[in-house]
């Protein structure tokens, strides 16, 4: 890996804007929630939580992929580790969408 | 822009002068006045308080008075209070305590019409100090700001204080932390911030007010104050007058009501013999003179007047609010009386119910149980009785003695066959309609009633004059008819719903209404409206129908929705690449766009949007008012910001990592040419990732549905936001790419971008599902 000081300060860039999107998105679930709780909230279990952060989950996942694949540099592996982690990350999101597609469909 | 501002400034002024102008002249009229024992016409500016002032039919009052004496005196004071029948006056002293200005029969208001009869009155205050007087002064004053200007208004400062703190931000860390030059510090700073700012914004939101109001011209509404549409598709409260709204706007019979079961058509064809009215290709008269003959030409009776010769006429006055007419039929001659009940009833002996005559004393009590079962409705009630009489050369008021009571006629201003209809869809659509009307409220339930419009609270103006601010705050919110009120309180109503964080339309066509149609978000005239209510209105509905207004507000919520999609739109992605744009300055030891780089993807990026206006809305979008909602705008820009900056961080260490930008950089023995080569092939590959995610990330967050599949983008959108696109990719390998610092991308990077890009636009879709989960707008 060349200019490894270089490298340092792009992953901590490039954390620093998935870490950020991730504190914003438990920002508004819990501000979500703290306006919900005079309503007819549900007890929250550890299911519902986690799949509420679904979301977080696929960003956290993303971040770890592309510092990986980058981080081996030039070449064909790199490429192609790059090309089918994104067609495996696509095909994940795509169904995820089509899932939770429904459920917004019947909120709006 | 300032030349603008100026011109947009005294173009407002002129108007608003223009409005005052109108007023004036409305109000500009003679007057006859006696002083010190001689009557002489002069301009009613001259008058004084003191004068004392007469006035006959036809006139328009001159001022405020007092009366002091008159002769069967009705004025017209629709355009001042709302009410469809002419008002009766008196002279006699009254004991109302804090009186509505229609309680005040006893009084005269300037502007209102003389319709029957003459008075003397004396002058008690002219000019500005009178109730139409007040109405134009506070016309004078600068259009309140709507919901959407204030939107933009505090959108505006969000912004400013973005780019502020991000440009100084850039500045002091390129100077200072990364050590670069101070001049290259302050122009990419200042490139940053020009990034951010969304210069199209007032052009993408006149090109979009222009187009809908034409649109919306289609729909029989003009727009005359284009700001206003937005706040017209985003209202949630309509207040509007009942007459002509909710009702036809004129005098018609409603229904006749002989004192039997059985209905027949004697006390029809009564009615149309003892009337005043003139028949000919039109009917001419009294209203409800008219109004008896327009009915009977409904249920096809006119004829049933032809074996009728009128022999004689004892005509109305106003003493004993009552007329008769004297007709033969078969030698047999008839007195016929139609008057008002109480007038009438003191001359009837008997009553016919059913064809049986009996003593009126006997069935008094259901004659009246039925008399005030009527009024309490709030309908005009006459009374229509008869005797046979004897030939005579001349008949006289004698002569109506011992009359038979025969029945009553109903009349009403009749509700609108469609309102229901429109109500139930402003209702649907999110609006509620609230009634203000300067009528009395019997009227106004019962055509709520007819009309099966749900009535949650009537208040009435003198309950109002009693209650403080907060209590009318609270009072709005629950009320949906307000009768007998003013054109001040009128104002405080739309005021108090404008304090309780409702976007407030108001419809109106008096010259009570138009202080009203000036504070409201919306004023909403129609074209039939005086002169000064057109003026002081945003929107003039060239048919005063509900139904046409439910079509003007679909056009404004198509507009506001593709306003806020250039908002949201704009803000968010401009936000995150000009993030990025600052941390890589920071840590790259070269530019990671040119200055000249930003600002043209800003310039491309502002065209690609031109055509948002023309986008196709989701149907469930303009279900339902929306408001401009600052906290929504800024959870926005900050959940789906580092979306693109995320991407960027991406494309960069594909740049420098996989395509070897960062090697020259890590060898000791890179040459210059090396370096700038590998510089301009980074700025090439950021410049065209960046402009693919900023322009088609458009086709995701501008619906909630399925892009493409379940939401299609308009044509226009789509065929000029590709074509940018397409601009955008091949620049790198042109002429004008070369001379703006692009070096050729590699094959390899566009397999790269595709997937790169796929993946950051179904992540996006992915966390809009995710974000209106949480965030509902």
């Amino acid at each position: 890996m060349p200019n490894t000081d270089l490298f340092t300060w792009w992953a901590l860039s490039i954390s620093f804007s998935t870490i950020f999107l991730t504190l914003i998105s438990m920002y508004l679930f819990i501000e979500s929630k703290s306006r919900r709780k005079e309503g007819t909230q549900k007890k929250a279990s550890v299911f519902r939580i986690g799949k509420s952060f679904a979301f977080v989950f696929v960003l956290v996942g993303l971040l770890v992929f592309y510092i990986f694949s980058i981080q081996l540099g030039t070449g064909v592996l790199s490429e192609s580790i790059f090309v089918v982690g994104n067609i495996i990350v696509e095909a994940l999101l795509v169904l995820y969408l089509l899932r939770n597609r429904e459920t917004e469909s019947e909120n709006t | 822009m300032i030349v603008i501002a100026v011109v947009l400034g005294f173009y407002n002024e002129f108007k608003a002068e223009k409005t005052v102008q109108n007023l004036r002249q409305a109000v500009s009229i003679k007057a006859v006045v006696t002083r010190e024992g001689k009557s002489s016409q002069i301009d009613s500016k001259l008058l004084v308080p003191g004068d004392l002032v007469s006035v006959y039919v036809g006139d328009l009052v001159p001022a405020d008075m007092r009366i002091v004496k008159l002769k069967d005196l009705e004025t017209n004071e629709a355009t001042f209070t709302g009410e469809s029948f002419p008002v009766e006056k008196t002279a006699e002293k009254l004991d109302i305590q804090n009186p509505t200005p229609q309680q005040l029969t006893n009084y005269l208001f300037m502007g209102s019409a003389v319709v029957h009869g003459t008075a003397q009155g004396i002058v008690v205050s002219t000019g500005k100090r009178t109730k139409l007087g007040a109405i134009s002064g506070s016309l004078t004053r600068t259009h309140p700001e709507t919901e959407f200007q204030k939107g933009v208004k505090s959108y505006g400062n969000m912004l400013l204080s973005l780019t502020i703190v991000l440009a100084v931000s850039i500045f002091l860390l390129d100077a200072f932390v990364a050590h670069k030059s101070l001049v290259w510090s302050l122009t990419f700073s200042l490139a940053v911030a020009v990034g951010l700012v969304p210069e199209l914004m007032p052009a993408i939101v006149t090109i979009s007010l222009s187009q809908g109001a034409s649109r919306m011209a289609n729909v029989k509404v003009v727009v005359k104050r284009l700001v206003s549409i937005e706040d017209f598709g985003n209202m949630n409260v309509l207040c509007t007058d009942k007459t002509g709204t909710l009702t036809e706007g004129k005098i018609a019979l409603k229904d006749v009501y002989p004192l039997g079961e059985e209905k027949d058509h004697k006390l029809l064809t009564y009615s149309m013999l003892c009337n005043a009215a003139v028949i000919g290709d039109n009917i001419v008269g009294n209203p409800m003179d008219v109004a008896i003959w327009e009915y009977a030409k409904q249920v096809n009776a006119q004829g049933d007047v032809e074996p009728y010769n009128k022999v004689d006429e004892v005509s109305f006055d106003y003493q004993r609010r009552m007329m008769s007419v004297i007709v033969r039929k078969n030698g047999e001659y008839t007195l016929i009386s139609k008057g008002a009940p109480e007038s009438v009833f003191n001359r009837c002996k008997y009553a016919d119910v059913s064809g049986r005559i009996e003593l009126i004393t006997d069935v008094q009590k259901a004659i009246n149980d039925k008399f005030h079962s009527l009024s309490e409705l709030g309908y005009r009630i006459l009374a229509v009785a008869f005797r046979n009489v004897e030939r005579k050369t001349s008949y006289s008021v004698e002569d109506e003695k011992d009359l038979t009571l025969l029945g009553f006629l109903i009349f009403t201003d009749p509700p609108k066959k469609d309102a229901h209809d429109a109500f139930d869809k402003l209702n649907d659509m999110g609006v509620a309609v609230k009634i203000l009307t300067g009528d009395n409220e019997l009227v106004a339930q019962t055509i709520c009633e007819d009309l099966k419009i749900p009535i949650k609270k009537v208040v009435i103006g003198s309950d109002l004059m009693r209650m403080n601010w907060n209590e009318i705050k609270a009072v709005v919110e629950e009320t949906t008819i307000f009768a007998r009120v003013t054109p001040e309180q009128k104002l405080d109503i739309i005021k108090a719903l404008k304090a309780n964080k409702h976007v407030v339309g108001f419809l109106g066509d008096g010259v009570n209404d138009a202080p009203a149609l000036y504070e409201a978000d919306v004023g909403i005239s129609v074209d039939t409206a005086v002169d000064v209510a057109k003026e002081a209105a945003d929107i003039v509905l060239l048919e005063k129908d509900l139904l046409v207004l439910a079509n003007g507000i679909n056009e404004g919520r198509k507009i506001f929705g593709n306003t806020m999609k250039y908002i949201l739109m704009g803000t968010s992605s401009n936000f995150g690449n000009m993030f990025s744009a600052a941390a890589a300055s920071v840590f790259l030891p070269f530019e990671p766009m040119l200055a000249s780089q930003i600002l043209f993807m800003n310039l491309l990026y502002d065209i690609s949007n031109m055509t948002l206006p023309t986008d196709n809305v989701d149907e469930e979008y303009v279900k339902m008012p929306k408001r401009w909602d600052m906290g929504f705008v800024r959870k926005y820009t900050l959940f789906f910001g580092p979306f693109s900056s995320l991407y960027d961080f991406l494309t960069f260490g594909i740049m420098l990592f996989i395509f070897g930008v960062a090697a020259p950089y890590a060898l000791p023995g890179a040459t210059d040419a090396v370096k700038l080569h590998a510089q301009s092939l980074f700025q090439a590959g950021w410049f065209v990732e960046s402009f693919w995610t900023e322009v088609l990330v458009m086709f995701v967050i501008r619906t909630r549905r399925i892009p493409f599949f379940t939401s299609r983008p308009g044509k226009w959108l789509a065929l000029l936001t590709l074509s940018c696109v397409a601009f955008g990719t091949i620049l790198p390998f042109t002429v004008l790419g070369s001379f703006m610092g692009f070096a050729p991308l590699p094959p390899e990077y566009w397999l790269l971008l595709v997937l790169m890009v796929a993946t950051y636009l179904l992540l996006v879709d992915a966390g809009k599902v995710f974000f209106y989960k949480i965030c509902k707008y």
